[in-house]
């Protein structure tokens, strides 16, 4: 009962701060509408009409904020916008589709190598992001490799955020296995989940066909290994060697401290093998703090964030989902796309959303950092720091085709599903996957 | 009087054969040919190229297919649409033959009992591969549940991480959706038989088994003919069931045709490579049909 | 014999029965179960012990759902209605008529069955683009005919060839046209048939998702499916009991439908035969 209290009082706060967030927006926005003059940065061509496709929200809030600012936007520039939201996988064909048409939305909002795949396709927007990225702080490194087509040589994509994910643990069971602290390096990380295990608190690490939750730790592993799938380049296959084999290893035995049936685990299993108490550590987005705070308020008390620990590279090497929005050449009304995007990520307008979001996006601009979201519980921080600390798909070569056909043919998770639930040698499981990669990337 | 002849003149070759019959099938060839045609000559093209989404790719003849060959992950899902596809629809039919025999019957309830059977077929694939996803998973499974309650096992079964359990466990959960299908088909077929034939059967002293073997059968084999055509059509060109639940995993031990050939056409961008996996469904699919169509001109 | 009508029915029944309806009681149970009960490795999966209606209400009230109800059903219905009526003409001439190129038809409707959605929907949506016929419910009515088409035919062809040429050609020689014996005497006799080939259909496009998710963008077109995937589905978080009442309370009518259609075409053709 107190701890359905407690939330209850960190959710009016939030609401209260929300509201004052919008208010505050409120009044800008009227100030410049009393003046009678709203300057767009970019002359929004006559009767302009913009389709936008996005991802639905994590959360409901996204949605309302974002339709708020879209809202505003019209009234100040008279420029309607229809907004479709589709579950977030499904942004993929439908994108896809747009670009072999010709027709479709104005505006996407896509995930991973999405702008890479067509960059001819898409609408040069060098202007509007080092305009954002003068304003605001500048862009995170891995928001520029999104963004910005060497194919081209230019911007093909305006950076929007990544939705971080992190270690997921619950803090008593920690403590109760002798760690005061969370660990930073492999060897902790390994040490305390055995720990975890053997007080029969098995961890947990999705090796199925998770898009997400699966990718993201068995890069991350790889990466901080210094293990790679292939060279700068882009042509040289350097998955088969001592790196990949040390992290395999370890993976092996990190593998012995997880709850039974990670090889089936897809995206959502985490979560709820983590609310039942099924598992102690997992890696994942903010969602699962989210749901414990709204259905089991004990365990969001009890649960903790921690980001992915330093390997044996000496730098940090998470990877986390990321989206940008592009827009396709074929829009009758290049300007006004850009002056939408441009207003949707102007502080008056981000801010609230980003709060609204309550953690799950992380901007790609490094003035969002300060947002009182990230620090008013500090459970939230991790989330705000990953962006900094991630790499891209298809390190070490260019994100492109190539690297979007070996996440979704989920190459490198094979190969640790292969190892850790198949019983497979490191080197074999790497020789597998070599091949495939020798495959995609011919 | 003139219009009165040429009405006449046409109602009389409206009469004929020769011209009634293109008449009639022409609604459903033309939605047919501009739905369907182009569409597929399109993509029987795309397997041919190299295309990409964003680029037209050129012709590169039987590059695809070559590469294809050489794929063991593609073998793989050959090897696994085809024992998908057998194995389920053999079940299919003999199960849903036999309910289709029982429910045949007048007892109380059986109304309900035809259209409640009728529920794995209604509900949304989508929807119904999510229930099947936590009849299935590996900690809330209420199979494994109970399973260790009764003591059998100690550990839950491993359903969808293990590559064996996972093909057996979409092989049931398909089978569980075509059932109905067959039922409702057969239902119908078995409606459809004369009951003076049965009548006469059971006069002459058949015994239920015989009259089933010498007089219900072979009156139902076009229909069976066709119902397993078609389902062996929908099962090899699964998609939902195996996307929902494994999305191919686990090791690609779950693969159909159309999951990989969408996979590597959407997620992963190769178009041309995803349009050569699904149309490698039509020559197999072809000799299929080919070999019903000439079972059925038997039988017809 | 009593004893025998367990062995021989009730038991199988009811085996059937069980393995086809499991998985609703799972779903019925989702649907009324709190989230903190569903997510839980002691409690009883068998059983909710605090019921709720709150998935049930969020689905009707925060949630477009009618909507999507409402353009599921218009679409399945115009789908079937046009696709029933284009197959029974197609399969009465294939079954009942002879013409030249009817073999060659018969095979060309069939194949057009083998070609699979998945990846075929990229060329046409090029087709409907220069049809201008994006983002428009009723052109979903036309696609969904390009596989329901072949199978109705099929199916009715099956149909049609079990009734005796007797009736036909005693009604030809009684002056009738032979649009006539169609719709007077073969028609009725076909409605057993008629039926399937609507509760085939219906399900059918019911059941679409991948055609009516790329080819609608406005909200106001999703249907059910794509509007349950797309509204319950946030990330990783599955709002699972909006999503199996969403499920369960689109099926209920369906069946409803289905539970009257079984029992004429029940005595559809026994009757019609006996004449």
């Amino acid at each position: 009962m107190k701890g359905k209290k407690v939330d209850r009082r960190t959710f009016i706060k939030l609401g209260a701060s929300l509201a004052g967030a919008s208010a505050a927006n409120r009044f800008i926005g009227a100030r410049a509408q009393g003046s009678g003059q709203y300057e767009p940065r970019f002359p929004i061509e006559k009767g302009a009409r913009l389709r936008l496709l996005r991802w639905s929200g994590f959360v409901k809030s996204d949605e309302e904020y974002w339709n708020a600012n879209t809202r505003r936007f019209t009234k100040l520039t008279g420029v309607p916008v229809d907004i479709e939201y589709i579950t977030w996988e499904d942004v993929r064909p439908k994108a896809a589709l747009a670009a072999n048409l010709g027709a479709g939305p104005d505006i996407v909002m896509g995930w991973y190598d999405d702008p890479h795949l067509y960059p001819q396709r898409l609408l040069d927007v060098s202007d509007l992001a080092e305009y954002l990225g003068n304003k605001y702080g500048g862009w995170y490194d891995v928001a520029r490799i999104y963004g910005y087509s060497d194919v081209v040589g230019h911007w093909i994509a305006i950076p929007v955020g990544a939705p971080v994910a992190a270690l997921v643990y619950r803090q008593s069971w920690a403590q109760e296995a002798g760690f005061d602290t969370f660990p930073t390096d492999l060897d902790g990380l390994l040490k305390l989940s055995q720990a975890l295990k053997k007080n029969g608190h098995p961890t947990g690490f999705a090796l199925g066909h998770a898009v997400g939750d699966g990718n993201v730790w068995v890069h991350w592993l790889l990466w901080s290994f210094g293990g790679k799938q292939v060279e700068a380049d882009g042509k040289t296959i350097a998955i088969n060697r001592q790196e990949t084999w040390n992290a395999l290893e370890y993976a092996k035995e990190l593998y012995q401290t997880m709850v039974s049936g990670v090889a089936s685990w897809l995206d959502s299993n985490n979560n709820r093998a983590f609310l039942s108490g099924a598992i102690s550590l997992t890696g994942n987005g903010i969602s699962i703090y989210y749901a414990a705070k709204r259905d089991f308020p004990e365990i969001a008390k009890d649960l903790n964030h921690a980001n992915f620990p330093v390997g044996p590279v000496g730098r940090p090497t998470e990877f986390h989902l990321f989206t940008e929005a592009f827009i396709f050449k074929y829009t009758r009304y290049p300007n006004a796309a850009k002056e939408y995007l441009r207003f949707m990520l102007e502080k008056d307008q981000a801010a609230p959303w980003v709060e609204a979001m309550n953690g799950y996006v992380t901007p790609a601009l490094k003035a969002y950092r300060d947002l009182p979201v990230w620090t008013r519980d500090p459970k939230v921080t991790p989330y705000r720091d990953g962006i900094a600390r991630m790499l891209y798909n298809g390190y070490a070569g260019p994100p492109g085709p190539k690297a979007a056909a070996a996440l979704s043919e989920f190459v490198v998770l094979d190969m640790f599903a292969d190892a850790c639930v198949r019983g497979m040698s490191p080197k074999a499981a790497a020789k597998r996957a070599e091949d495939r990669l020798r495959r995609i990337y011919s | 009087m003139r219009a009165g002849s040429l009405f006449r003149g046409f109602s009389e070759r409206l009469d004929r054969s020769r011209w009634l019959g293109p008449l009639l099938t022409s609604p459903a060839l033309l939605l047919l040919a501009i739905f369907l045609a182009y569409p597929l000559f399109l993509g029987v093209w795309l397997g041919f190229t190299n295309a990409k989404i964003g680029w037209p790719g050129r012709w590169i003849g039987l590059e695809n297919y070559r590469l294809l060959f050489s794929d063991p992950v593609f073998r793989i899902t050959a090897f696994n649409t085809v024992l998908y596809t057998g194995v389920t629809v053999v079940f299919k039919l003999t199960l849903g033959l036999t309910l289709a025999l029982l429910l045949n019957q007048r007892f109380p309830g059986y109304r309900l009992a035809r259209s409640l059977m009728l529920l794995p077929w209604i509900v949304p694939t989508v929807l119904s591969a999510i229930a099947w996803w936590w009849i299935l998973d590996p900690q809330f499974s209420f199979i494994n549940w109970s399973l260790e309650r009764l003591g059998l096992i100690d550990q839950g079964i491993n359903f969808l991480g293990d590559e064996w359990l996972a093909r057996a466990s979409l092989i049931v959960a398909n089978i569980w959706r075509g059932i109905p299908f067959f039922a409702i088909g057969f239902l119908a077929g078995l409606q459809a038989i004369p009951k003076e034939l049965l009548e006469a059967a059971r006069v002459d002293g058949a015994s239920p088994w015989q009259t089933f073997w010498h007089v219900t059968w072979p009156l139902l084999l076009p229909l069976t003919t066709i119902l397993t055509t078609f389902s062996t059509i929908w099962t090899f060109t699964d998609f939902q069931l195996v996307w929902v639940i494994t999305r191919g995993g686990p090791a690609n031990a779950t693969h159909l045709f159309v999951t990989l050939a969408y996979q590597r056409a959407i997620p992963g961008g190769a178009l041309g490579e995803g349009a050569a996996i699904a149309a490698f469904t039509l020559p197999l699919l072809l000799l299929l049909s080919w070999a019903a169509l000439r079972a059925l001109r038997r039988q017809l | 014999m009593r004893r025998s009508r367990w062995f021989t029915l009730y038991i199988p029944v009811i085996l059937f029965l069980v393995f086809l309806l499991f998985p609703f009681y799972w779903m019925v149970l989702t649907s009324i179960k709190p989230n903190n009960e569903l997510v839980s490795t002691t409690a009883n999966p068998f059983w909710v012990r605090h019921p709720t209606f709150s998935h049930i209400l969020y689905l009707l009230r925060e949630t477009s759902y009618p909507r999507w109800f409402w353009n599921t059903m218009a679409v399945a219905a115009g789908a079937t209605v046009v696709s029933v009526v284009a197959s029974y003409l197609a399969a009465f001439a294939i079954a009942r008529l002879r013409f030249r190129g009817s073999e060659g038809l018969s095979l060309g409707i069939y194949l057009a069955y083998l070609v699979p959605p998945a990846i075929l929907f990229i060329p046409l949506a090029d087709i409907l683009l220069k049809l201008r016929m994006f983002d428009r419910l009723w052109s979903l009515v036309l696609v969904y005919t390009t596989f329901l088409i072949p199978f109705c035919t099929w199916l009715l062809i099956g149909y049609l060839k079990n009734i005796p040429v007797e009736l036909e050609e005693a009604a030809r020689i009684d002056g009738a046209s032979r649009l006539q014996v169609m719709t007077q005497i073969i028609l009725p006799l076909s409605v057993p048939g008629i039926i399937s080939a609507t509760i085939f259909a219906f399900t059918l496009s019911w059941n679409e998702y991948l055609y009516a998710l790329v080819f609608m963008s406005s909200p106001e077109n999703k249907t059910v499916p794509v509007g349950l995937t797309t509204e319950l589905i946030r990330g990783d978080l599955y709002q699972w009991g909006p999503l199996m009442a969403g499920a369960l309370l689109g099926t209920l009518p369906v069946v409803a439908i289905y539970f009257f259609f079984v029992e004429y075409y029940v005595s559809g053709l026994a009757g019609a035969l006996k004449e």
